[in-house]
């Protein structure tokens, strides 16, 4: 009885999931292997060329290099801004820290196209930030903000930064706050006392938001097409085009390159940060 | 089938035959084989671990044993999930529905039963008048006190008026008086209703003041079944006779036999004990603190010395060393005689008041 | 001694409200574009007008655009609440290697990038023949599925599983026991995990980019194709804030229904 009912619960969900999640995967996979055709979805010869050509062309690897350089700069920028954001946050009483965490989340429910817009609006050549300047005379001609890596980039990492925020300070508002009292009570400054206690306490935060900012980086082909323009591609829009070309092998491969870079990065986090020896020290 | 004080002339309500069961390596019950009569209380007693918890849950269907058959009122109902089975449960938590008031909460094993709501609305509050709590019908759980919500869980399990009650620990969070209070309202309930009760604690003084028979558990066995005087004097090895209260053990051999006893011979002096074996074999026989007497040290008995004494209000315990071990007796105060710590005494005991333990079953 | 003490918490509020603003500035921007009597975006704004969301709901592309993603969020809202309520009570009590290789496998859309997810399931599509809509709102149901499940998992790890045992004890079947005494007490759990299915289907972007189709698009799409092809235009300001009004009115309903703990501990 105990089983058929649990067969019932279990069934349904875990159809969806795997018909409609991991079969399609699999099934792109599967197709990476092949040739090409002009006439089919794919050809019929198995062949790892997808993945050689991209990985041997130095076109694709400076798109790689350039897609991990701008996830780096992100990456960098959500770190050093979302932490001391979420150290802010997380000392606030309680109340106050629910707050400040709903006003972060509100924008991550805004559609990252809207958020994308409005980083369009403020960088264009009409945008808000020229024609302010110019009407403070501190310019004579617009300036050319959008579409270029760096528009990319400003404004990929304040879409993404309240996830760092969040992942930070919920890990460090969980945190037990006699672990820094112990460590003042054994002599160690403010300062010492972040460096050596609370900092290696809150990796579990870090490493998460790390890995969902990077993450999403990779996959944020609305606002990199917008705010970087066709001069600034990066490997999620080649995907996109191999996809509108119909070159589903090489669509295919590309996007396993993509997921190599995520896992290998997640890989590289969990092997350098650790979290999983900070376990049970929250409250 | 295995029956162990079963009575041709009272069927029994609950019987278990051969019950085992396993989590993993381990075996949480261990053949166990008991018949319960009806209208009776039987009381599962044992320290955490033994198997008395999961014995309930196997009567109830919460588990299902791997070996063996649970019957209620002569019906196998071992494949049966609980909700098919003819009982109700009081839980340690007692469990009352957050999201019901007291009433509703009475009432929801009737509306499972499909009892009509006139019908539901009178024995909902009969059950409530049984246990006081009538006032309180339309509160909802978490406005209640601990002893409160106890006597709703009550309420809602007898309503039904199920072929047997089952509850696990249920007095365990309730303070001392409470619980005692508790007790005595438990017993009178039952036997006023005269329904058939089978009950897990670690208390031994609830078990014994509760319940019509008791059985002791131990790493998923029962060691004795019986009723609360029977296995508290006449308990049959060391760990029952520790589990129910304070014992005295002194070891000795069988030197000889005399109509119903054996004479033991014990490091210091020759007894005479109630039992039966056979001479040469070496034995451990237990008394009871409140049986040890104490007398001067020109009288005849156990040679001893006070170590401590312990004022303890009715009854004081003195703690005392002797050739055959520690000893401890209590003295009532209000015929205590004069002791002092250092004193030397004589110890002796009634030759009913001992008890044979089995060697074998340590 | 006083500049370290001082530093620290200057820095960090300092650090909050640069923050704060980049984060909030774009959004406001946008809201404040929609208002504009003007043909371009003049900031501060000259005046008020609401003649772009006139120019909205005028223009059957948009409309329809915002009803269909009003429609797949629904749709695609309930069945993942629902499939994931399964799992999480299927979940609740289980351990073990397996359970928690199903939890991972339920909770893997949210961290997976998306994106894959929408070039494979167009390949898939296009394989089998697969019409528009229900594909979309598939992928949406993959989408949406951790978050119907994640917090009724929450809810359901916290109900006292004498509960569900005292129901048994007095009779009520499985089924029974699920809508009289589960549901009853995960319904916080349920709801929330509802509504963040609904509004992240209402803003997905990255499985509707290559799902959609002629006719068949989404309100997040049609802003997207409309920047690309016809430049800035505040039309879109006006498609933008309806989808932020939208946000704004479902996060006080969550708030009110459920409380701001429950939606900040989901995360």
């Amino acid at each position: 009885m105990k089983s058929a009912w649990g067969w019932f619960l279990l069934t349904p969900p875990l159809v969806l999931a795997l018909v409609f999640f991991v079969v399609p995967l699999v099934y792109l996979f599967w197709v990476s292997l092949h040739a090409s055709s002009t006439s089919e979805l794919y050809g019929a010869a198995l062949t790892l060329r997808n993945y050689t050509d991209v990985l041997g062309d130095s076109f694709y690897l400076t798109i790689v290099r350039r897609t991990l350089g701008v996830a780096a700069v992100i990456l960098g920028l959500c770190l050093v801004i979302g932490y001391p954001v979420a150290y802010f946050v997380a000392l606030l009483p309680v109340r106050r820290r629910m707050l400040a965490i709903l006003l972060l989340l509100f924008p991550l429910m805004v559609s990252n196209v809207v958020r994308a817009y409005g980083w369009v609006s403020l960088l264009e050549r009409r945008g808000v930030v020229n024609t302010t300047l110019r009407d403070l005379h501190l310019i004579d001609a617009p300036l050319d903000l959008l579409y270029t890596p760096s528009a990319v980039v400003i404004a990929l990492m304040t879409i993404l930064l309240p996830y760092m925020v969040i992942s930070i300070a919920n890990t460090l508002a969980a945190l037990d706050r006699r672990y820094q009292e112990a460590a003042q009570a054994l002599g160690a400054s403010p300062l010492r006392t972040f460096l050596h206690v609370t900092l290696p306490l809150s990796t579990p935060g870090v490493a998460s938001g790390t890995l969902l900012v990077f993450l999403l980086t990779l996959s944020a082909y609305v606002t990199i097409t917008l705010l970087g323009g066709p001069r600034s591609k990066l490997l999620v829009s080649l995907i996109y085009d191999s996809v509108t070309a119909f070159q589903w092998p090489r669509a295919a491969a590309l996007a396993f390159v993509l997921l190599a870079l995520a896992l290998a990065f997640t890989g590289l986090i969990l092997a350098l940060l650790r979290p999983g020896r900070v376990q049970g020290a929250a409250r | 089938m295995n029956a162990v004080g079963s009575d041709m002339q009272h069927p029994a309500d609950v019987q278990l035959v051969g019950v085992r069961k396993r989590f993993g390596a381990v075996a949480a019950v261990n053949d166990v084989s008991v018949d319960i009569e009806r209208g009776t209380i039987f009381s599962l007693l044992g320290p955490s671990g033994c198997g008395k918890t999961t014995t309930l849950r196997l009567v109830a269907g919460f588990e299902q044993p791997d070996a063996g058959d649970v019957y209620i009122r002569g019906a196998r109902v071992t494949s049966m999930p609980p909700y098919r089975r003819d009982f109700s449960m009081v839980f340690q938590s007692y469990a009352l529905f957050p999201h019901l008031t007291v009433a509703e909460n009475v009432a929801f094993g009737l509306r499972m039963r499909r009892v009509a709501r006139g019908d539901r609305a009178r024995s909902v509050d009969e059950a409530l008048e049984l246990v006081k709590l009538r006032a309180l019908a339309d509160r909802y759980p978490r406005q209640l006190s601990g002893g409160q919500q106890q006597r709703v869980a009550l309420a809602r399990a007898i309503v039904v008026k199920p072929a047997v009650l089952l509850l696990d620990e249920p007095l365990g969070a309730l303070d001392k008086l409470l619980r005692e209070e508790m007790q005595v309202e438990l017993r009178s309930l039952q036997q006023r209703l005269g329904i058939t009760a089978v009950f897990v604690t670690h208390d031994q003084e609830e078990a014994l003041t509760l319940s019509d028979r008791v059985a002791v558990m131990r790493n998923g066995v029962i060691e004795q079944i019986g009723a609360p005087r029977e296995i508290y004097d006449r308990p049959r090895n060391a760990f029952v006779a520790s589990f129910l209260g304070a014992s005295n053990f002194i070891d000795g051999v069988v030197v000889g036999r005399e109509a119903a006893s054996i004479v033991v011979e014990t490091p210091v002096t020759r007894v005479s004990v109630p039992g039966d074996k056979a001479s040469g074999e070496r034995v451990r026989i237990a008394v009871r603190p409140e049986r040890l007497r104490m007398a001067r040290a020109d009288a005849q008995g156990l040679p001893a010395t006070i170590r401590d004494i312990v004022y303890r209000g009715p009854v004081t315990h003195f703690y005392m060393d002797s050739a055959s071990g520690p000893l401890l007796a209590y003295q009532q105060n209000a015929r205590a005689g004069d002791w002092t710590i250092g004193d030397e005494v004589r110890c002796a005991w009634d030759p009913d008041s001992a008890v044979v333990l089995d060697g074998a079953r340590e | 001694m006083k500049v370290e003490l001082t530093a620290g918490p200057m820095l960090r509020g300092a650090a909050t409200i640069v923050a704060f603003a980049l984060i909030v500035v774009p959004i406001v921007i946008v809201v404040v574009a929609a208002f504009s009597p003007n043909d371009y975006f003049q900031f501060p704004p000259p005046g008020l007008s609401i003649r772009w969301f006139v120019e909205f709901f005028g223009l059957q592309t948009m409309r329809s655009a915002f009803a269909l993603s009003i429609e797949l969020a629904l749709a695609s809202a309930t069945i993942a609440t629902i499939l994931g309520t399964f799992a999480a009570l299927f979940l609740a009590r289980r351990h073990g290697a397996i359970a928690a290789l199903l939890q991972s496998l339920f909770l893997a859309p949210l961290v997976f990038p998306t994106i894959i997810l929408g070039v494979a399931l167009l390949l898939l599509y296009k394989t089998i023949g697969m019409p528009v809509f229900p594909g979309l709102l598939l992928a949406h149901c993959v989408v949406g599925l951790p978050y119907g499940f994640r917090t009724v998992l929450a809810s359901a790890q916290a109900l006292d599983p004498a509960l569900e045992e005292a129901g048994q004890s007095l009779g009520a079947d499985p089924l029974r026991t699920l809508f009289l005494v589960t549901l009853p007490l995960i319904w916080p759990g349920v709801l929330s995990g509802w509504l963040f299915a609904f509004i992240v289907s209402f803003g997905e972007l990255n499985t509707a980019l290559f799902l959609t189709g002629p006719g068949v698009t989404t309100l997040p799409i049609e802003i997207f194709s409309y920047l690309q092809f016809q430049g800035s235009q505040l039309v879109i300001a006006a498609a933008s804030s309806v989808q932020i009004a939208l946000i704004v009115i479902l996060v006080a309903v969550i708030e009110r229904v459920v409380g701001i703990a429950r939606i900040t501990r989901a995360r």
